[in-house]
């Protein structure tokens, strides 16, 4: 009888609370880097990092958890970022003025040689439709028909945001390497 | 898909350092998690798992009541064409005044003939019945949740207001009451001190409710 009390004592399962709260903790690093190269400012990471979460624990019952989590944070975070643009745009007349998001000049990135800081500052220029594909597929190797059912586009669509979207990149990175300012 | 002629090494170099996903510092990590937590602690979610077979069950035996319900409600109406062909003989008044005596629920023997006609007269009755009936106790549930959610809120108890106000969001999402929730959500939010959140809920709520009476005094507490 011992024995089978000492079986029966086994923990409580985790709820669907706690088992969110640890995969958002195991991929908080993650879910910050790609709201960064979304476009999200540095102070404004934090709170969109929250919507994240919100978003992952209201749908954490729906989901499929043996797949990858990282295609859904990146669609989830791209929406949001989205959003958070349109309001910005809304509420700040000048959205040029915002400059709390040029992490260096280019001269200082050429002198540190700092290739994050440089892809970054190239990733900025590139408008979110564009920046969300390529980010998801050259950086998180993401298939890009996960992509395109990520942001609700066609294949084709995808592809062709893809392909001007590198050409951005490669453009920008060439400007920025030659010490051009980046409007 | 093959790689872009302006997709040289260097950039290729580029990418696959910027593929390294940088740590946080701790400080960042410990912020954001409590923050998740106090989210969670704010309004938790049901402890047990959401039963899904359960739901499913239900969902079956939804819609196989209506199922049923649309069977029955075709065989009415096919009696009713068969009764009305055979009663068709019977003299018009007779047949206008049958419905009334089955209404007020005396001397129903007056008129014994006609009774599926009668029947299948009342037979749509009671459907919209049922549905005003559950549109209403859906309505009582919102308004007492919400009411419950304004107490808290009025009692300074805002972590509480907000579960509420989740709940009803959960259980609700495009209730009745909806417009009233986001309102006091922004209000709970704002009172809490947790103007960013505050401040988004507003934003969602002028999104959604655009010419909300409710608005300008949200607007006004954020203010």
């Amino acid at each position: 009888m011992a024995y089978l009390r000492l079986v029966h004592s086994a923990g409580p399962s985790p709820t669907p609370d706690s088992s969110c709260l640890e995969a958002y903790d195991r991929e908080l690093d993650y879910i910050f880097a790609t709201l960064r190269r979304l476009g999200a400012a540095p102070h404004e990471i934090e709170d969109l990092a929250q919507d994240v979460f919100v978003v992952l624990r209201r749908n954490w019952p729906s989901l499929d958890t043996t797949r990858p989590l990282r295609p859904y944070l990146v669609g989830v975070a791209f929406r949001i970022v989205s959003a958070h643009h349109r309001r910005r745009s809304r509420e700040i007349p000048h959205p040029g003025l915002d400059t709390a998001d040029v992490t260096a000049s280019p001269e200082g990135l050429l002198q540190s040689k700092e290739s994050a800081s440089l892809l970054q500052a190239a990733l900025d220029s590139l408008p979110l439709s564009r920046r969300a594909v390529v980010v998801m597929h050259e950086l998180d190797d993401i298939p890009i028909a996960d992509v395109a059912r990520k942001l609700s586009i066609t294949r084709f669509g995808a592809y062709a945001r893809l392909r001007k979207g590198r050409k951005e990149l490669a453009a920008a990175v060439r400007r920025l390497s030659k010490g051009g300012l980046p409007r | 898909m093959t790689r872009d002629p302006d997709f040289d090494s260097d950039l290729e170099a580029l990418v696959e350092a910027g593929k390294v996903v940088p740590r946080l510092p701790d400080v960042v990590r410990a912020r954001s998690l409590a923050r998740a937590r106090a989210t969670v602690v704010a309004a938790p979610s049901r402890s047990e798992p959401i039963p899904i077979p359960r739901r499913r069950g239900l969902t079956i035996a939804l819609a196989a009541s209506i199922a049923v319900a649309v069977a029955g409600s075709f065989a009415w109406a096919a009696l009713t064409l068969r009764s009305d062909r055979r009663v068709e003989t019977a003299p018009p008044a007779a047949r206008a005044a049958e419905p009334a005596p089955l209404a007020t629920g005396d001397s129903a023997e007056a008129t014994p003939t006609p009774t599926v006609t009668a029947l299948a007269q009342t037979t749509p009755k009671p459907r919209p019945t049922v549905h005003s009936a559950t549109a209403r106790e859906s309505y009582a549930a919102e308004l007492n949740l919400l009411k419950r959610a304004q107490v808290a809120y009025a009692g300074g108890d805002y972590p509480d207001a907000l579960a509420l106000v989740a709940e009803h969001g959960r259980r609700f999402p495009a209730g009745r009451l909806a417009e009233e929730r986001e309102a006091l959500r922004v209000r709970t939010l704002t009172r809490a001190g947790r103007t960013d959140e505050a401040e988004r809920a507003e934003a969602a709520f002028a999104r959604r409710f655009p010419r909300s009476v409710l608005l300008p005094r949200a607007s006004l507490d954020l203010r």
